[in-house]
């Protein structure tokens, strides 16, 4: 079943019709906004970001910056398994991939790179990762940058653990591995 | 000749075909592990179960021949609940570390388990049998026990292709696993060929690893330069970059890759690839280097000689017979180069490691020119100033040259193939990044697809050859490699 919604386009009366006396009551309204903010600034909603930020409600389901999950080892618990690089709609995460010599996880990303100026935020790199190596909790909104360099995060950048968020964990398979290597935590 | 009915189609069949080349020939898919169409069968990954009416059970189609009246279902109920169980069974060990497996994408357990299970595993991480993990067995491969299927494969490439038989399942029963036999390596001049041929991940290739995911390749079947055999292939390559060449399987010439063709890739992105010209020992733009070689050979005039290789396509092999003809008007050209064709090995590799011998015979048919020894005693006589030749075909004549000491001007693609004492030289396009046509030992013609595009400011030969006709002699003028092609009868 559509609904319907029926539209009540009524005729414009003669006072709108002639148009003046509609401006004048558009202008007053944009003119008390103007004198309240200007009085009372306290009660302005918005904020001049990326200047000033505000902080984000704690518990909200926001995806922010990425982060990279580190081991309890230190090595980076991202395999290099290229699925967020595939599953990116924006092509913007660039990884190298390399090889332990001795760890039994065998992959590390030897570069990591996400271009925030070409992120969508859209969260699919999280959703790709088997590793759960991959976050967007940080709750830090990437703001602008004057340069493009100042978009770029590095693997080094991406690099961190947040207390509280179960980190480290061991999640996936081939941080099973890993894990068995470094002592086991699960 | 029993005709057998599969899936409700009938097929008249050779006596001795087995069920599976039946079905293939009706177009119906019988997913498989351990078979492969080049080795002997061995029925022991159970995964090509097929119901036979009337048999008591179901029967492996890779092994079971064709008899008169055969009624074969692939696709009932009970042949789907084997494989979903055989595939069950395949998994129960399996580490799933498919995200720093080399072969996730294109792997057997993978696309069956999409295609033909879909089950959750009813087996705990914790209860899966462990074994060795990657290790290095031989100079291209890496071997990972945990992820192996035991489908033989590998042993039955070595035992009956190579004939070294390197490889041997140890143990029995659940405790086996695939090893190399006491006292040897895992280095028969074919060994990528079993990372082809693994089914999964258990063998990968050393050189191929980590280097690229599997899905970004994108593939441009060429063929391979490595001898006279000539065999086709695929370049596997991405953003410009070639990462890996796999054969691509043929009546005529080969299934297999020897290991030197596929990494025959490496010259094109070497350290030591030349993008400019070189005078003496100092790199200098093309332009200049062509007008400095144009000047050299315009010098000398009748005391040039220009020698063919059987390195290069016909067409640029055309184009310097051209400019030996047309534009230098000398006699003493070669593109006379014998050789004794046949298989070396028994499998692929060629007694003649060029790839155009038989391609270099037709220019001389075409534009004629002196012999080898010809040319060689010429040059030894001291008739000759300045020789143009490619840089391998120069070694053919290496001590000659040395002795006699003409002007040297070398086309090469790489440093390290430049000969010593060599006055100039010119780079050009290889053939990943240029067609070329080919005649391999059989005399079939080939062209190669150039997967990748060449270095900026690199040319290919015959447009090297077009810009040194410019500078040396009269304009040839050739807009094309076809237009250098003039002439010359394909057989």
């Amino acid at each position: 079943m559509i609904s319907v919604k029926k539209v009540n386009n009524r005729p414009l009366n003669l006072l709108e019709r002639i148009y003046l006396w509609e401006i004048a009551r558009g202008i007053s309204v944009t003119t008390r906004h103007f004198f309240v903010n200007l009085f009372f600034p306290k009660n302005i909603l918005t904020v001049p970001y990326p200047e000033k930020t505000i902080p984000l409600p704690g518990n909200a389901l926001f995806r922010t910056r990425h982060r990279l999950k580190i081991r309890s080892d230190g090595s980076p618990k991202c395999v290099a398994c290229f699925m967020c690089q595939t599953a990116c709609p924006a092509r913007c995460i660039r990884i190298e991939a390399a090889e332990y010599a001795e760890n039994t996880v065998e992959k590390y990303p030897a570069v990591f790179d996400i271009d925030l100026s070409r992120c969508v935020m859209c969260g699919m790199c999280v959703e790709a990762c088997p590793e759960d190596a991959i976050a967007m909790d940080t709750g830090e909104l990437p703001g602008g940058a004057l340069a493009r360099p100042g978009m770029k995060m590095t693997k080094e950048t991406l690099l961190r653990n947040i207390p509280g968020t179960g980190d480290p964990s061991a999640k996936g398979a081939a941080n099973r591995l890993a894990d068995e290597y470094s002592g086991g935590l699960e | 000749m029993p005709t057998i009915t599969i899936d409700g189609k009938s097929v008249e069949v050779e006596k001795g075909t087995t069920l599976l080349a039946a079905a293939q020939k009706l177009g119906v898919y019988i997913p498989r592990y351990c078979y492969h169409p080049k080795l002997s069968v061995s029925g022991n990954c159970r995964m090509c179960l097929v119901e036979v009416e009337k048999a008591p059970k179901l029967v492996t189609a890779c092994s079971t021949e064709a008899a008169e009246g055969m009624i074969v279902r692939t696709a009932s109920d009970k042949v789907k609940a084997a494989r979903r169980d055989v595939l069950e069974y395949l998994l129960i060990n399996h580490p799933l570390d498919c995200p720093i497996c080399d072969q996730a994408g294109e792997c057997g357990l993978q696309d069956y388990y999409m295609e033909y299970s879909l089950a959750r595993s009813r087996f705990k991480m914790a209860d899966k049998a462990r074994r060795q993990k990657r290790r290095a067995v031989g100079p291209h491969l890496v071997l990972d026990n945990e992820r192996c299927i035991l489908c033989t494969r590998c042993v039955r490439f070595c035992s009956e292709v190579t004939r070294t038989s390197e490889l041997e399942v140890m143990e029995r029963a659940d405790h086996s696993y695939i090893d190399l036999k006491e006292g040897k390596a895992l280095d028969n001049g074919y060994s990528l060929n079993i990372a082809d041929n693994c089914p999964v991940g258990a063998f990968t290739s050393r050189d191929f690893r980590f280097k690229q995911r599997v899905w970004f390749l994108k593939k441009t079947p060429t063929v391979c330069l490595g001898c006279a055999t000539g065999c086709l292939m695929e370049a596997h390559h991405n953003e410009n970059t070639i990462y890996r060449l796999m054969p691509s399987p043929n009546a005529e010439t080969n299934t297999w890759l020897c290991d030197h063709g596929r990494l025959t890739y490496k010259a094109v992105r070497a350290g030591d690839r030349l993008t400019k010209g070189v005078i003496k020992n100092g790199l200098i733009d093309l332009e200049p280097a062509l007008r400095e070689a144009g000047a050299r050979i315009d010098e000398a005039r009748g005391a040039v000689a220009v020698l063919g290789s059987p390195w290069l396509s016909v067409e640029d092999n055309a184009a310097l017979a051209r400019l030996a003809k047309d534009s230098v008007k000398t006699e003493n050209y070669c593109f006379d180069f014998a050789s004794e064709p046949g298989i070396k090995d028994g499998i692929l590799i060629n007694k003649d490691p060029a790839p155009n011998t038989s391609g270099t015979g037709l220019v001389k048919t075409a534009h004629g020119g002196l012999s080898l020894e010809e040319l060689s005693r010429r040059i030894a006589a001291g008739q000759i100033k300045v020789v143009l030749a490619e840089a391998r075909a120069a070694g053919l004549l290496k001590d000659t040259l040395k002795a006699a000491a003409p002007l040297l001007v070398i086309f090469a693609a790489n440093k390290g193939e430049i000969p010593a004492g060599t006055y100039a030289t010119l780079p050009y396009a290889s053939y990943f990044e240029t067609p070329g046509t080919f005649v391999n030992y059989q005399g079939l013609r080939r062209r190669t697809a150039p997967p990748v595009e060449a270095p900026e400011g690199v040319k290919p030969l015959w447009a090297v050859v077009n810009k040194l006709a410019a500078y040396s002699g009269a304009s040839l003028q050739l807009d094309s490699a076809e237009d250098a092609l003039k002439g010359i009868v394909f057989k």
